[in-house]
């Protein structure tokens, strides 16, 4: 289980994160939703290792992993997806994929490399493309699985909406809400859109201005109106 | 040294923007007072201070220059030494060829020559700047890299014009009479001790010394009277001393690794041809020389107060440019170009603006090298000589005129420190010449690395702290 | 006609290390987005150990390993001491530290070996080979450039294309925050592509060395030939650095051969300046085409 505890987080004299405090389970899904500026992108960069905290930590089944470096953290099983469909395009889809989890056995690689190709079919039928040629949809899927290929139990996935269709975010969303269900992967998942995330999450986090405004059941968090009309504008 | 003393006067310069009132004015009243302080230090000193001092007010001139341009506009140029170059041929060939043409009426004179190689540095700097606005950091680099290597073998391509790979020699205009006279004043009251220096310190920065040599030589030259001057062949004993002095001349540059002036040695060299010092020469009335001999006039003295003259006004220019508008309009481009465009502001315009003003500058140091050399050569303005305009600014601090003045100073005293210490200690001349450009790679590194604003920026963050406040090294 | 080709035959060599030295050029800048301006100042420093080494030993051969492997070592060094602290501060403090690295270097080789030329004898000859009837521009000493030069060539493409440590170098290149994050060590990839890129520069310098001289200046026009080709090959393509160095090479041999020597650099000046002017972001850059 991957805990959050007061973690602050500042960008000189802002405060980007104040004592924020997270739980994400294992096998399901954990929705941080918060509108522009809320923070939510810097919690996710702090949980990889891409910004320092400035106080509180994050544990890992015990483990302290805040203040490591991104190349450990995602080595000790944590990957994050960061926004804005993070790939490469001047290498190949499967370049692209190969790239995660170079650390990991040959075997290993192998068996997550058919577990993306299962998951995603058409990765594989553009396997030897580069990938500035696929589409927006298909490269959330390559960010994806490129995270995949590390062999994480938690998933970070920042915004994975932004910019698609909603027809494929729901696609995406599910299936990662279904990989989570069967494979016992803690997935955290950051959204602008509430709807979506939450109606596929378990629980739900409110993020304000960087501080946790409302955590509990995410069906109990959809159906605060208040709620929704103070913080998410709708 | 004693310049220190005037350079910290200049440094009232940055305490003007508190003092109220007509900022242009206050500009000239502090370069004014500067250069009469500088013009009586140089006739009190030792002739052979007055070459250091002439030297120092040189590279200051085209550092001014660097401190706009890789300081203000953020643009690393390698490129100075080949503009200086284009000043320094301009000079040259306008004074070679121009000498008995009227210009507009008015008889010729240096200052015109000075205003040509101006002219000349505006144009090329205006071409290479309309180039480099379009590139950034490296490429910029890299490009005036070429600039600094191609040059000096243009030179080469038009041997009739430009000299080829000897350079051309040139009559200094000096003061009416002076210029025989200078010979013997200068070579009577200093020849004894420039010659000194020179030979027991062995090599060093060199254009000191290779002018002091020079000064030597045309004394030796001299002495065999007129006959050196109407027979190019000479008397053996001119060839006598002047291969002495050739191979002096060799043997003090070819392992110098300094920057400016390593591959110097076709500099000089040819400075001993006598035909050339001959050709010129008939032009000068023989009388004048007996007549200006008791004037006392001595040519280092007249070329420091040529550059320092320079110097000012070029710094009096930089000073306005930099304080005023246009110096606010350069930092905004070199942060952040895009603001700068979001508030009106051309950043190529700027940049191409301060790619101008320091070729200017630049080609008006060239002309004041030239006239310190009477020569110019490819290996005058070599590779070496940008980088040591870059490696002076640097150390000095790349944001302040300040900065360029102690840049300067360092670039001539240095090497000359260092010959004093393996003066004392007999290191061999391996060790002593390239003493100076390791510790320039070591300190310029350090400098970027530990206090990027150099002794000024540094010296200026720590007052700031003293004080309370906080500034990058940089501002 | 027979001139022409006996020009272009004889730029291959000149060619072959102008790319060898472009290509440690894109190395770099592919590590770091900075070109090192020193580099050639560290084959020079490099082959002055290889020409120790080959004066003491008669071993051309293990000249060329030493070259290579304190290539490695000082690309490493400059790397650690210089670029690695600079990295974070302004880019024009980076490009001027490393040309205080080329006056230090230039110094430091002047200090130990002197300021005189000096030769560097080839392990094979170095004349002009007779065949058909004629003696041609080329000699038993330029195939073996070829051959070294190719080999390298094919040796660093295999890595890049081939092997995990090419993927992730390529990787920590392109997008150094995606490469962390997939698990990439990227600070080492930076480390491994200024150690390569030292090596190939050192191979750069051995071999021009026996063809030219060798001095602490001797290799400032050859930073000048490299860098045009690089930018001319878009700065990051390995492919555009090599294609581009080889054919600067011929350019150069051409105008040597009809003109005259000193025209060179001006030519390389010229067409640095056009390639800027017309196409700034190269010709093999890879916003426009495919690089390995």
């Amino acid at each position: 289980m991957l805990l959050i505890e007061n973690l602050s987080v500042s960008y000189g004299a802002v405060q980007a994160l104040k004592d924020v405090s997270i739980e994400v389970p294992h096998g399901s899904v954990t929705a941080v939703i918060g509108a522009n500026g809320a923070g939510k992108s810097t919690l996710m960069r702090t949980l990889a290792g891409l910004e320092k905290p400035q106080s509180g930590q994050v544990t890992f089944n015990g483990e302290v992993i805040s203040g490591r470096k991104p190349e450990d953290i995602v080595r000790m099983g944590i990957a994050l997806v960061p926004e804005g469909r993070s790939t490469i395009p001047e290498l190949t889809v499967e370049d692209n994929l190969k790239l995660g989890g170079m650390w990991r056995s040959h075997a290993q690689r192998n068996a997550s490399l058919s577990r993306v190709y299962t998951l995603f079919p058409v990765l594989s039928e553009r396997k030897s493309m580069r990938a500035d040629t696929l589409s927006g949809g298909e490269r959330q899927q390559l960010a994806i699985g490129r995270a995949l290929m590390t062999g994480p139990q938690v998933l970070l996935l920042d915004e994975p909406s932004l910019g698609l269709a909603p027809l494929i975010v729901t696609q995406i969303l599910e299936l990662v809400a279904r990989m989570a269900w069967d494979s016992g992967l803690a997935v955290l998942l950051v959204e602008q859109n509430a709807t979506v995330a939450l109606r596929i999450a378990r629980s739900g986090v409110v993020l304000n201005l960087g501080e946790v405004v409302k955590s509990g059941p995410a069906a109990e968090i959809a159906s605060d109106e208040e709620l929704r009309h103070a913080y998410l504008g709708y | 040294m004693s310049n220190l003393t005037d350079v910290k006067n200049m440094s009232n310069a940055q305490k003007l923007r508190t003092f109220p009132g007509n900022r242009i004015v206050w500009h000239a009243v502090i370069v004014g007072v500067v250069w009469l302080l500088l013009l009586l230090l140089n006739n009190n000193i030792d002739p052979l201070y007055s070459s250091y001092l002439a030297l120092v007010a040189m590279y200051a001139t085209a550092m001014f220059g660097m401190t706009i341009l890789v300081g203000f506009s953020g643009q690393v140029s390698l490129g100075n030494g080949a503009l200086m170059a284009v000043g320094g041929y301009v000079f040259a060939l306008t004074s070679m060829n121009w000498q008995t043409v009227p210009i507009f009426g008015w008889e010729w004179n240096a200052v015109w020559s000075m205003v040509f190689a101006g002219l000349g540095g505006i144009l090329i700097g205006g071409i290479v700047g309309g180039l480099a606005a379009r590139l950034k950091g490296p490429y910029l680099a890299g490009l005036t890299l070429g600039l600094a290597v191609g040059v000096p073998a243009i030179t080469n391509r038009f041997p009739e014009l430009l000299g080829g790979e000897n350079g051309l020699m040139l009559t200094v205009p000096y003061p009416a009479g002076g210029y025989a006279a200078s010979e013997i004043a200068g070579g009577a009251e200093s020849g004894a001790e420039t010659s000194d220096p020179n030979s027991d310190a062995g090599s060093d920065a060199g254009a000191a010394a290779g002018e002091d040599q020079y000064a030597e030589l045309d004394l030796s030259e001299f002495d065999q009277g007129v006959d050196a001057s109407t027979d190019p062949n000479a008397t053996p004993a001119t060839e006598d001393l002047l291969t002495e002095g050739d191979l002096l001349t060799l043997d003090d540059f070819s392992n110098g690794g300094d920057l400016g002036l390593e591959s110097a040695d076709p500099a000089v060299e040819p400075s001993v041809d006598p035909s050339v010092d001959a050709g010129l020469e008939p032009g000068q009335d023989p009388s004048g020389i007996t007549d200006s001999f008791d004037t006392g006039f001595i040519i280092e003295r007249w070329q420091a107060s040529m550059a320092i003259a320079v110097a000012c006004l070029v710094a009096f220019a930089a000073l306005n440019l930099i304080r005023g508008r246009q110096g606010r309009v350069w930092k905004a481009v070199r942060d952040d170009p895009i603001a700068a465009a979001v508030v009106g502001i051309s950043p190529s315009g700027s940049k191409v603006s301060a790619f101008v003003v320091s070729s200017l500058f630049a080609a008006l140091a060239g002309a004041v090298f030239a006239q310190i050399l009477s020569f110019v050569g490819p290996g005058a303005f070599s590779l070496g000589l940008s980088l040591s305009l870059l490696v002076g600014i640097v150390l000095g601090g790349r944001s302040s005129l300040l900065g360029a003045i102690l840049g300067a100073l360092i670039i001539v005293w240095l090497p000359e420190l260092v010959d004093g210490l393996a003066g004392d200690r007999g290191w061999p001349d391996q060790i002593t010449n390239n003493a100076p450009n390791l510790l320039y790679g070591l300190l310029v590194v350090a400098v970027v690395l530990a206090a990027p604003g150099g002794i000024t920026g540094t010296v200026r963050s720590w007052i700031d702290k003293s004080r309370g406040k906080s500034r990058s090294p940089l501002s | 006609m027979t001139n022409f080709i006996d020009f272009l035959l004889g730029g291959f060599s000149n060619g072959a290390v102008i790319a060898l030295m472009a290509l440690a050029l894109v190395m770099v800048w592919r590590s770091t987005r900075m070109v090192n301006f020193a580099q050639v100042g560290q084959a020079m420093f490099t082959t002055y150990i290889a020409l120790t080494v080959q004066q003491s030993t008669g071993n051309w051969l293990l000249a060329l390993a030493v070259a290579m492997g304190a290539g490695l070592i000082l690309g490493i060094v400059v790397f650690f001491l210089v670029i690695r602290p600079v990295k974070n501060s302004d880019t024009t403090g980076a490009i001027i530290a490393t040309f205080g690295v080329l006056i230090a270097l230039q110094a430091g080789a002047g200090m130990v070996w002197g300021g005189d030329p000096e030769g560097f004898i080839p392990p094979v000859s170095n004349a002009g080979l007779e065949f058909a009837g004629r003696i041609w521009p080329v000699s038993l000493y330029d195939i073996l450039v070829w051959v070294v030069t190719a080999a390298l060539v094919i040796g660093l493409t295999l890595l890049f294309t081939k092997t995990s440590l090419g993927l992730s170098m390529r990787a920590s290149a392109f997008n150094p925050e995606v490469a962390r994050l997939s698990g990439v060590r990227v600070n080492r990839m930076l480390i491994t592509g200024w150690a390569i890129a030292g090596a190939t520069g050192a191979v750069g310098g051995v071999l021009i060395a026996p063809v030219s001289t060798i001095s602490p200046n001797s290799f400032d026009i050859l930073l000048v030939f490299a860098f045009t080709a690089a930018v001319i090959g878009g700065l990051d393509s390995l492919v555009g650095a090599v294609t581009f160095g080889i054919g600067t090479g011929l350019v150069i041999s051409l105008v040597s051969g009809y003109t005259d020597a000193s025209n060179a650099p001006v030519v390389a000046l010229v067409l640095l300046a056009l390639n800027l002017l017309l196409k700034p972001d190269g010709v093999f850059s890879h916003h426009g085409s495919r690089s390995v």
